[in-house]
């Protein structure tokens, strides 16, 4: 992507996040980015197209962090997925303004958010059944519940920082992951609690 | 290319398998070559026992040199007697390690003490 681009891209995911994409006009994003509307047609035909290219952005780095999957082979992994989503959130806010914009009137975008949250929650279950494999988790106690547990902790990594903010409290990343993890530990065996007060980072650190 | 949720999934057990199976072997893991290793040398002796309305076929591993060495394994239920004792003799055949039954215990091997 050309430098003027990537310039203009990023002044409409700020402009996004302040106002709301409905709210943002082309012009604004223009002057915001220091060029004329005729040059900024030039790069993006229409709105829908800068919206587009700014949410591919965010599919791009939601996909490096689904490439990561088990990289390490204990509890430092959930916590490393947690921490990506946390600076992955702070970095791509702009999201969770226009949750329900983009719900509305950008199906395409719609569709492929949706096949990125059904991969991210099914690789959170399948960290829950190898965790558990390894002994590090109880069993689950009714069928089903680790794959409730894998949306609840889904809906917190996606919520959280929101929810946070709307009440006026302060978001940072150790209580970020405290939240994710409260959701876990109560699943864990004996083996499980050790290793995680003596391996996973966030734990160590509190 | 996209690919569907039951191969992204199928995808994800193999990961998770290669976890365990990239992961080096442990001395304890082959503990059971060296405990068990007793088994080798067994002579096997059908056991047919009747309960619950049934009878049950059973393989009683016993060491050649010392008797007082053995191992009982229940395997199968049958409701006829026939059928239990014709399937004790093949699994009897298949386990021991001399298929024609040579290796016989040797009741002096027990060394009772008549005293």
């Amino acid at each position: 992507m050309s430098e003027t681009k990537e310039r203009i891209r990023r002044v409409a995911e700020k402009l996004f996040f302040e106002e709301g994409i409905g709210n943002v006009r082309l012009q604004q994003i223009a002057d915001e980015t220091g060029i004329s509307v005729g040059n900024l047609a030039y790069h993006f035909k229409n709105k829908d197209a800068l919206v587009q290219v700014v949410y591919d952005k965010l599919f791009e780095d939601f996909s490096k962090i689904l490439s990561n999957y088990l990289q390490l082979p204990d509890l430092r992994d959930f916590d490393q997925l947690f921490e990506l989503l946390y600076h992955f959130y702070t970095k791509h806010s702009f999201y969770i303004n226009n949750i329900w914009e983009i719900e509305r009137s950008y199906p395409d975008i719609k569709k492929s958010w949706s096949g990125f949250n059904q991969k991210i929650i099914l690789q959170i279950e399948k960290r829950i059944e190898y965790n558990f494999q390894r002994g590090v988790l109880l069993s689950e106690p009714y069928q089903g519940t680790y794959h409730h547990l894998a949306e609840s902790i889904w809906i917190n990594i996606n919520c959280w920082i929101p929810q946070q903010f709307l009440q006026g409290k302060k978001t940072t990343l150790n209580l970020y992951l405290r939240a994710i993890w409260n959701l876990l530990i109560p699943y864990l065996t004996p083996k499980g609690r050790m290793e995680y007060e003596t391996k996973v980072p966030s734990a160590l650190q509190s | 290319m996209k690919i569907g949720r039951h191969f992204y999934s199928d995808i994800l057990d193999h990961l998770n398998r290669l976890q365990f199976q990239e992961t080096p072997g442990i001395e304890r893991d082959l503990l059971f070559l060296s405990d068990e290793f007793w088994l080798q040398d067994t002579a096997v002796v059908e056991h047919i026992t009747k309960g619950k309305g049934m009878y049950w076929v059973g393989l009683i591993f016993v060491h050649s040199n010392q008797p007082l060495r053995f191992l009982k394994r229940v395997i199968t239920g049958y409701s006829d007697h026939r059928k239990a004792s014709t399937s004790a003799h093949y699994m009897r055949r298949q386990a021991a390690k001399d298929q024609r039954g040579t290796l016989v215990i040797n009741p002096k091997s027990l060394n009772f003490n008549l005293n």
